[in-house]
């Protein structure tokens, strides 16, 4: 099946949201800035709401903006992940499928990840997500292999090193923004940093 | 004179009173009341007189609530000394037991005090607690309306409760508990928010129309209410662009959703100037708005 290359910077947004709000489902959209077709490059992601997940006006204003924004920066969105709560259940509810299937109306191998809270200490070597496409009308895991992280190690690392300066509290989701509207969700400060640590500068590649 | 007499129990020892001001405000700020907590227990014990209880207290649910267990037991162990048989610290020691997940045992304490004080709500609440760590959200669903049938006046409650049914997709019973809140909070401009989105999710022409009015209430309430703003614009829209609604209604409704949109945008000029950073979420809103009238008319 289709190939699924997941960037630095789209893990660590997403790890770096699951971490700040760790009693809380939290979610958000995958965007790629890559041409659709061949294998889903997923560039970025914009974390969304941390309350309330199932409740819609919100998250249809939230969709609506980030459709916006997405065509001002030529960037599509090809995906929806949710981390739940719950840290023993992760299997996508009702809501997220609900999401999903309204992207995958508009892309034809949109992904939707889940985020396996149990095991995102940094004891586990293996990122922490459980992914899902759509195989007719239905949502079917992805074979493991078929899923890329490059560099995941460096990954990782960023991720580990963010967290520990605290600088995980730079990530502004939606619903922080629209409680201040002077935050800015696409995140331009925090992509900075995670470059900045990703750059070959800094001995990673 | 209070407000003397704050700034200069500040001046006096800036911990002790930054503590304080959590509790009193219930803020869940767990790391920071861990780092201040600490440092005042190890250095200043001596100094704090009979506030230290309070504040082992806090710190060790702090503590829990950051997997610093080793912390949380020094303060129970200080509490048990102190207070030897006390329920509150039995209540503390099932909730230690909640974060080591060992569910069973903690629900085995929290039995124990309702056999001696079956009033005691706190135990009540935490056994429900517990359901919903485990994921048995029917089962907690369940026991959180016989608590209430009790304590009918238990706000914390009834906003649980809202949450559990949003949470199971049950929007109608959502509605009801946020009704039951809106009565007893008048001027709460989050519950009138969040009922008002309970309605627009539960969907068809009615529950817009109050959904509506309902977000308008928040404004009322809260005029920096955003969600509430953004609420009202989409509610208004959708009712505007609906093909089963009169002139005069259509009419009325696309000048609300005219005057929200106005004030969005004041919202975000304002938001916008200066910060550089801000102006790829400000022409989001810009753009969108615009492409949303589009459709309305």
């Amino acid at each position: 099946m289709g190939e699924v290359e997941l960037s630095c910077l789209a893990y660590v947004k997403m790890y770096l949201h699951g971490c700040l709000f760790p009693r809380c489902s939290v979610n958000g959209l995958l965007l790629s800035s890559s041409p659709a077709g061949g294998t889903v490059c997923v560039t970025d992601c914009v974390p969304l709401l941390h309350s309330h997940l199932p409740l819609a006006p919100i998250t249809q204003l939230a969709l609506t903006q980030v459709d916006v924004w997405c065509a001002q920066t030529q960037q599509r969105i090809v995906g929806y992940y949710q981390a739940n709560a719950c840290v023993s259940d992760n299997s996508p509810t009702p809501c997220a499928l609900k999401i999903a299937d309204k992207i995958a109306e508009q892309c034809n191998n949109a992904v939707l990840l889940m985020i396996d809270g149990g095991k995102m200490s940094p004891d586990y070597r293996v990122p922490p997500i459980v992914m899902y496409e759509r195989k007719d009308t239905r949502w079917t895991l992805k074979d493991k292999h078929t899923i890329m992280l490059r560099q995941w190690e460096e990954t990782r690392e960023i991720a580990s090193q963010l967290l520990d300066s605290g600088d995980h509290s730079l990530l502004v989701d939606f619903d922080s923004h629209l409680d201040d509207i002077t935050r800015d969700w696409t995140n331009q400060k925090l992509n900075a940093k995670i470059a900045e640590l990703s750059s070959p500068a800094n001995g990673n590649v | 004179m209070l407000y003397e007499s704050m700034s200069f129990l500040y001046y006096l020892n800036p911990e002790k009173y930054k503590l304080r001001k959590w509790r009193e405000d219930n803020h869940r700020n767990s790391e920071q009341i861990v780092d201040v907590g600490e440092e005042l227990i190890n250095e200043h014990a001596s100094k704090l007189g009979d506030d230290i209880w309070i504040i082992y207290e806090q710190v060790m649910i702090a503590a829990l609530d950051c997997s610093r267990d080793d912390l949380a037991w020094t303060c129970l162990q200080e509490l048990k000394k102190q207070f030897p048989g006390s329920q509150r610290v039995k209540r503390l020691a099932g909730m230690r037991l909640e974060a080591l997940e060992k569910y069973e045992d903690a629900s085995k304490q929290y039995d124990s005090i309702l056999q001696d004080d079956p009033t005691n709500t706190a135990a009540r609440k935490r056994k429900i607690s517990i359901l919903k760590a485990q994921g048995k959200s029917a089962e907690a669903i369940r026991e959180l309306n016989e608590y209430l049938e009790q304590f009918v006046g238990d706000q914390e409650a009834w906003h649980e409760l809202s949450e559990l049914y949003i949470n199971e997709h049950d929007y109608g019973k959502a509605a009801f508990c946020l009704e039951e809140l809106m009565m007893t909070n008048p001027h709460n401009h989050l519950y009138c928010e969040q009922y008002a989105e309970v309605k627009y999710t539960q969907g068809g022409l009615e529950n817009l129309e109050l959904s509506r009015k309902y977000f308008a209430q928040a404004l009322k309430l809260n005029n920096g209410n955003m969600r509430a703003l953004f609420g009202l614009y989409m509610s208004a829209s959708h009712i505007a662009a609906s093909p089963k609604v009169n002139a005069t209604v259509k009419k009325a409704n696309v000048k609300y959703a005219a005057w929200a949109t106005n004030q969005i945008n004041r919202a975000y000029q304002l938001a916008g100037r200066g910060t550089k950073e801000n102006k790829c979420s400000v022409k989001a809103v810009e753009e969108m708005l615009e492409s949303m009238q589009i459709t309305m008319s």
